[in-house]
């Protein structure tokens, strides 16, 4: 009973929602004249860059993507703080039983594999879909695999730190070297090269490289803090 | 239509059909295994199937497509018989073990799923 007063509120509310669409777009796009042909016109004439998603995120809307890096970072230093703990012995993890020659071996083979997915993801940026977070995501899941498979693992936290720190540093520092130039802060003062090139797009793929390696840096330390967590 | 779009177009057909049983057996076996075997196995197949047939289907127009799809397919042969090998051994290491029908304790077991089943749909 319960589920058929559920399926029939369910089925009203879609009827609903389908006759309040049906009208939309009907004459003409609903915003007319707004920011979003600004962005379609000046990404491939301006800035010669394939990807409008891309163009918006760092170029036009770069100090937005800067606070999302900022909270990005904030939340992998506040889960650390919370987890973190005072070990005797570093890079022993508790594992109820070690993992299987083939999944060992199989790993080793994917480890470059999945690393040069993510490097390639994050380096396109600018020509095809993805960027910098989904490639530092793609390479921390690479390192979280070798974490799995092998239990001895284990990743420098200073290291990570040390790459993170800096890729975070040469961000704000082209956001101000654009402003030097005579622009505004992390607008593009590069040559912008030629549409669909690798070597294109100003500033673009330099900063998502950062970001790349700024968010596999501090997803890998997440997990690492995660998985050596121990009761 | 060309020769080439026919042929992928079946190879794609033959996927969606595995990958369709794939996902019925994941619905329907009773344990873990059983559905270990839907999930992987008929997805794995279907998954190659599918992308190979997309890129035979666009080998017309640029014959990379297909040196592209090939590569997919021997990373999915390559890493989802680890991962589900990795997950089968994960099962028998926490001592959950197969349903065998010549085990008593194995059958009543069964039954009890069948039955908790059945409860579950009534209810």
């Amino acid at each position: 009973m319960k589920k058929l007063i559920v399926i029939l509120l369910l089925a009203v509310t879609g009827y609903f929602m389908v006759i309040s669409f049906m009208d939309l777009g009907k004459d003409g796009p609903v915003v007319k004249n707004g920011v979003k042909d600004f962005y379609l016109d000046k990404t491939v004439s301006e800035l010669k860059v394939a990807n409008t998603i891309t163009s918006i995120v760092v170029n036009f809307r770069g100090f937005d993507t800067l606070g999302e890096v900022t909270v990005l970072f904030l939340a992998a230093t506040a889960l650390g703080g919370i987890l973190y703990k005072k070990r005797h012995h570093v890079g022993e993890r508790s594992v109820l039983f070690p993992s299987s020659t083939i999944v060992k071996a199989g790993s080793k083979l994917l480890f470059p594999a999945i690393i040069l997915l993510g490097v390639y993801v994050f380096v396109h940026g600018h020509l095809s879909p993805g960027g910098g977070f989904q490639g530092g995501t793609i390479i921390a899941t690479g390192f979280l695999l070798m974490l799995l498979a092998y239990d001895n693992f284990s990743v420098s936290h200073k290291v990570l730190s040390y790459i993170e720190s800096f890729a975070g540093i040469f961000f704000v520092l082209f956001g101000l070297s654009g402003m030097f130039m005579g622009k505004t802060f992390l607008e593009n003062f590069m040559p912008v090269g030629n549409l669909n090139d690798l070597f294109s797009g100003g500033i673009i793929p330099i900063i998502y490289i950062l970001v790349g390696f700024k968010v596999a840096a501090e997803l890998t330390g997440l997990i690492y803090t995660v998985l050596n967590e121990k009761e | 239509m060309s020769l080439l779009e026919i042929i992928g177009g079946i190879f794609i057909l033959v996927g969606s059909v595995f990958l369709f049983l794939g996902g019925l057996g994941i619905f329907r076996m009773p344990d873990v295994y059983n559905r270990l075997q839907a999930g992987t196995k008929a997805t794995t197949l279907g998954a190659m199937s599918v992308i190979l047939g997309v890129g035979i289907s666009q080998a017309a127009t640029d014959w990379t497509w297909i040196l592209k799809t090939l590569v997919i397919v021997i990373f999915i042969a390559y890493s989802n018989p680890i991962s589900s090998h990795a997950l089968a051994r994960a099962m028998y290491k926490r001592k959950k073990f197969p349903l065998v029908k010549s085990k008593a304790e194995n059958m009543d077991a069964y039954r009890e799923i069948i039955e908790t089943e059945k409860e579950e749909v009534k209810s």
